[in-house]
């Protein structure tokens, strides 16, 4: 059974998992937070879709004749794959790939072969050698992809051909920008190393912005990959997010300000285990982003540390904070003399907010009510007044990341610190992101 | 003399726009390659014989667990015992979460149903 609102994701599943005719009751939607009430008139009346007796269908799917065709195995036929499509226009072609959903809504650079064979030149890897697997969501199926196929949707995404190696790394782990969920995930993705400069990408002012080719395309060939390799983005079937996500056209692909990095500040992925000579691309899973463009008579990392310890979205237990350059040397010269050891300070600083702690936690509160301490001591303070427990010490298995392979190097609290940014004033963003993994551009070379 | 000087140089560009674009030839249409990656094959699963009947028969009813249906969960219990009463009805809750597997209610339901109804989210 499910609701009907699902009814596409629900029979496309079913075919992919080989079962071409599951027989599929439905309610109506949504069947979450409604009273007994109204449960009871929707199981007594009848499936929307069929508009047939809820009960009565659900007793014919269990009872009624399998087919001889439905009781047998062998495998369900899928279309071929052309390498070339079938000739046509420019402009034509231009519209097939907006109809097969192939773009983002916005026009595309057509991949000829020449094209993609440009691009394949930027890398010493084989065409044809296989980069990985992609699945919008862990119930469906991964699609393979090949290093060719990846150039075709980096001309696509209007990438230049030395921004290649950087794409394949992000394809290389597997990872869609477009995960499917009814919540409406982001990504995003941050690059480390020489090839930042290699390729001209804007660590500078507007480094989130739509200022600059390379941050622009690569970004945006990542939800491309996703789209055309990992099957990902088609609303109804392998996309759910309710309301979608903004984020999602370039998924904040930036790359870190290495050089504004305050001494004893390491880059992000030599925290992660590479060495600061490697090139690296480090995917993180998220939700929000908030701007805090705010002056203040406290110190920046007293406002971080109040902002963390309020701040709310789906993934409240993670957070990652991209600080500009300026506001990262105030930081450092504030006590905190590495990006773990603020990050530490964070976790060890922060409290829950009262309504937050308690409403997740209703064995604690039962505790409370009951006399128990330490939790008796908090609720007396008021049920808003904030708990000191931390929603960011260590690694928690969270929505964000899971099922996207985790590598190691886990960080010991869930803050993630990134610097970039021109510098031209004291702000700084934040946002409930949490570290999937990293992978190589120089080996995609 | 003239035309043909004009017209050589005329033809080499076009030749050259055309082929940096792909050109397919005469109808000034153009090859790409396909985007797309490869999808798997597709393993059928056959179904399973169905009674005729659910008189005398064990159906389990599978809850997933799904954040606040609980109260759907219950009425269809009590709805489908008041309708179907020669039949029992087992309600049993999945395994950790949703998305999470549980193979040994599979075998249970292999091993004693005649049937299962795995109920939906949202």
């Amino acid at each position: 059974m499910i609701t009907q609102r699902f009814q596409e994701l629900v029979t496309t599943t079913a075919f992919k998992k080989g079962i071409p005719h599951m027989r599929i009751t439905y309610t109506p939607h949504p069947i979450t937070d409604r009273p007994a009430d109204l449960c009871r008139e929707y199981v007594a009346g009848n499936d929307p879709l069929t508009d047939r007796p809820m009960l009565e269908e659900i007793y014919a799917g269990l009872t009624k004749k399998v087919s001889a065709e439905d009781g047998k195995g062998g495998f369900l036929k899928r279309e071929p794959r052309p390498r070339l499509l079938p000739p046509d226009t420019p402009d034509h072609l231009m519209e097939y790939f907006h109809e097969q959903g192939f773009t983002d809504g916005n026009p595309i650079i057509l991949p000829t072969e020449e094209k993609v064979a440009e691009m394949l030149k930027a890398t010493s890897h084989e065409p044809d050698e296989w980069v990985g697997q992609m699945r919008p969501s862990p119930p469906h199926e991964a699609w393979y992809y090949t290093v060719e196929m990846v150039a075709v949707n980096a001309v696509m995404a209007g990438a230049e051909p030395e921004y290649f190696p950087v794409i394949l790394a992000i394809a290389s782990k597997g990872v869609t920008s477009l995960f499917s969920s009814t919540s409406s995930f982001a990504r995003m993705v941050v690059v480390n190393g020489p090839v930042i400069k290699e390729i001209g990408m804007n660590t500078g002012i507007g480094a989130l912005s739509p200022v600059n080719r390379a941050n622009s395309s690569i970004g945006r060939c990542w939800t491309l990959i996703s789209k055309n390799l990992g099957g990902s983005g088609k609303p109804g079937e392998t996309y759910l997010a309710s309301q979608g996500n903004q984020l999602s056209y370039n998924n904040l692909c930036f790359p870190e300000n290495e050089d504004g990095l305050p001494a004893g500040w390491d880059p992000f992925h030599v925290q992660k285990g590479f060495d600061r000579s490697e090139s690296v691309v480090s995917i993180f899973s998220g939700w929000s982003i908030n701007d805090i463009a705010w002056y203040s008579p406290l110190p920046i990392h007293e406002v971080i540390r109040g902002w963390l310890e309020h701040f709310f979205s789906f993934g409240t237990r993670q957070a990652t904070l991209i600080l500009d350059p300026i506001v990262a040397a105030d930081v450092a010269s504030n006590g905190h003399p590495t990006k773990e050891a603020f990050a530490r300070f964070l976790a060890d600083n922060t409290g829950t907010p009262g309504w937050l702690y308690w409403s997740e936690n209703p064995n604690a509160l039962k505790q409370a009510e009951e006399g128990v301490e330490p939790y008796a001591g908090w609720l007396k303070k008021g049920k808003g007044a904030v708990v000191p427990v931390s929603r960011y010490k260590g690694r928690r298995r969270n929505n964000a990341n899971f099922m996207a392979s985790q590598d190691n190097n886990e960080p010991t609290t869930s803050i993630e610190i990134v610097v970039t940014g021109g510098g031209t004033n004291t702000f700084w963003s934040g946002g409930d992101f949490g570290y999937v993994g990293s992978a190589s551009v120089d080996y995609w070379r | 003399m003239k035309t043909k000087s004009v017209f050589i140089p005329v033809v080499i560009l076009a030749a050259c726009f055309v082929t940096s674009l792909g050109w397919a030839g005469d109808e000034g249409k153009v090859v790409v390659m396909n985007p797309q990656g490869i999808k798997p094959e597709i393993r059928k699963i056959p179904m399973a014989t169905r009674p005729t009947t659910l008189d005398g028969k064990t159906v389990y009813i599978v809850d997933t667990k799904y954040p606040n249906t609980k109260p759907f969960v219950n009425e269809l219990l009590a709805a489908l015992k008041a309708k179907y009463p020669k039949t029992t009805w087992v309600l049993r809750e999945k395994f950790a979460g949703y998305m999470d597997d549980d193979p040994n209610l599979w075998k249970e339901i292999k091993e004693k149903g005649a049937g299962a109804i795995v109920l939906p989210g949202h």
